[in-house]
């Protein structure tokens, strides 16, 4: 799926313009970058340079440090929910675990036999899930030497997309065989399983309150299940010709911003906001193409860099 | 599968051996010795891509008539890594079409086989287009059988004008490929007017 991955970094890069907007940053950049990636808290980006070197850049008041050498490349890269560790994967199975902020030490281990396709810190930031491409899912403690707390099989292939409810209770995951799979994060006993898609799942998404799991894929459509009892609930309109690739909530539970790509791969890809209570969407409207975006506090940042700035817009 | 003491050391000839060992019953080397020619090393992995669709039906003639494209002729065996036939494989194989294009909505150039006792396949379909974000034209397989370790991966064409004529130079433009063995000669075949092309590409699975 590294392909895919890719595809995604791209998608995120891709997002366009809405219209009404105001300056959140203005900051130097170390290096000739090809695209970005905000933190959760909005305090940092990373910033990968086109030399495949990456840094830590602080926001706003624009001070670096080194990240990752441009060998071996990174092929998944992660933030915790509070900014405050990053994660990244390599094609050897490599996994580290750095301090996003502070002097904490970082920590290295193998974690799969395989490159490192999907990462996700858990949101206590105490755990953190690594799937391998054509390999199960693993949960690792993050203690000072990581241990194994459990191996989440798959019929076959990898892990696409892991999502862990607000409570920290249950982790439900996608694999390449369009099955999602709930697990007790108490026991890592599997609970339940949903075998309605027919087509694989990139994303997965608890709303903020827990109530509803989104799931979204090559199927060109948010699915909202239970996580009770892992039941269908609904599916919004399609969006014809599109995968999903990304979901985010702007603050409450209603509001989405979802990104989806193109499954031709002819044309560039495209952001609706959904509003979960009446089933309808809005573009984000075209106007430039950003070169990172997230989600700061319930509000959408997008950025624009050229080959040394990189400016962060607040979107109204 | 015995040999006679000729066929023996004719064939240690070939491979520089000059003597044999004579506490070595000759049935006994004869019959590791079949083993390790016939031994085969596993297909390479390579990647699922994100339009594997599950439930495709069971077809062996994937091109329908007015469908572009260059009409090809897919085949192959699917073998265990000691080189036996495995006859309870389960193949999925999904492609674009001559345009690049994958069907989501429905099943057009996808079909799940199932090739039994001869595991032997064949199927009649077209060359696939280039992906747009993809570099080679490619056919993507899923294979399962009871025992075995699922096997995903791609085969990928000697043809493609992506390596230039030179597959074993150019492979790693596409960064996909995983290995040059995924890459397989073309046969073309027919007059003129009705080009065909022939492909064969054998699967070896590893056991669990």
């Amino acid at each position: 799926m590294r392909a895919f991955r890719l595809a995604a970094v791209l998608v995120i890069s891709a997002v366009t313009a809405a219209v009404a907007s105001q300056p959140v940053a203005k900051v130097q950049l170390p290096c000739d970058s090809l695209y970005q990636m905000l933190s959760p808290t909005g305090k940092q980006a990373v910033v990968a340079c086109k030399d495949h070197r990456s840094y830590l850049v602080s926001i706003p008041d624009g001070a670096s440090r080194p990240l990752l050498p441009a060998e071996p490349r990174v092929s998944a890269l992660v933030y915790s929910k509070d900014g405050q560790w990053l994660a990244a994967g390599f094609p050897d199975g490599t996994v580290r675990v750095m301090p996003g902020q502070g002097t904490a030490a970082a920590r290295q281990w193998k974690a799969g036999p395989h490159r490192i396709d999907t990462l996700y810190l858990f949101p206590d930031g105490k755990k953190l899930f690594v799937a391998p491409v054509d390999s199960p899912g693993t949960v690792w403690e993050l203690t000072e030497t990581p241990t194994l707390l459990a191996t989440l099989p798959v019929a076959f292939g990898g892990m696409d997309a892991v999502a862990v409810s607000p409570d920290g209770e249950l982790l439900v995951a996608a694999g390449d065989d369009t099955v999602l799979r709930w697990y007790d994060t108490a026991t890592w006993q599997k609970m339940r399983e949903y075998n309605g898609f027919l087509l694989e799942t990139f994303v997965l998404t608890f709303t903020p309150d827990g109530k509803y799991l989104l799931a979204g894929g090559a199927d060109s459509r948010i699915t909202v299940l239970d996580p009770a009892s892992g039941q269908q609930v609904r599916q919004l309109p399609p969006e014809a010709g599109s995968s999903v690739a990304d979901i985010d909530f702007l603050g409450g539970p209603q509001r989405t911003l979802t990104l989806y790509f193109d499954n031709s791969g002819e044309k560039p890809p495209h952001a609706l906001f959904w509003d979960l209570a009446t089933d309808k969407s809005t573009p984000l409207k075209a106007d430039s193409r950003p070169t990172c975006s997230g989600i700061v506090t319930g509000k959408l940042w997008l950025c624009n860099s050229d080959s040394r700035t990189l400016t962060i817009l607040q979107q109204e | 599968m015995t040999y006679t003491r000729r066929e023996l050391l004719e064939r240690c000839a070939v491979f520089g051996a000059v003597t044999l060992a004579t506490s070595i019953p000759l049935s006994s080397l004869a019959f590791a010795w079949d083993g390790a020619e016939k031994k085969r090393t596993p297909t390479p992995f390579c990647e699922l891509g994100p339009f594997y669709k599950r439930q495709a039906p069971n077809t062996t003639m994937l091109r329908k008539p007015g469908d572009s494209g260059m009409p090809l002729a897919l085949g192959g065996m699917v073998y265990d890594v000691r080189g036996e036939v495995v006859p309870d494989a389960k193949l999925e194989i999904w492609q674009t079409d001559n345009d690049g294009h994958y069907d989501i909505e429905g099943y057009r150039y996808r079909t799940v086989l199932e090739p039994g006792p001869k595991a032997s396949y064949a199927i009649d379909t077209v060359m696939p287009g280039h992906y747009p974000t993809r570099v080679c034209q490619h056919v993507h397989y899923l294979v399962t059988a009871p025992g075995h370790k699922p096997l995903i991966t791609q085969l990928y064409f000697a043809t493609d004008p992506v390596f230039d004529g030179d597959p074993d130079k150019n492979y790693g433009r596409d960064p996909l490929i995983t290995s040059r063995e995924l890459i397989r000669p073309v046969m073309i075949k027919g007059d003129p007017k009705q080009i065909t092309a022939a492909v064969n590409f054998d699967l070896v699975l590893e056991a669990l």
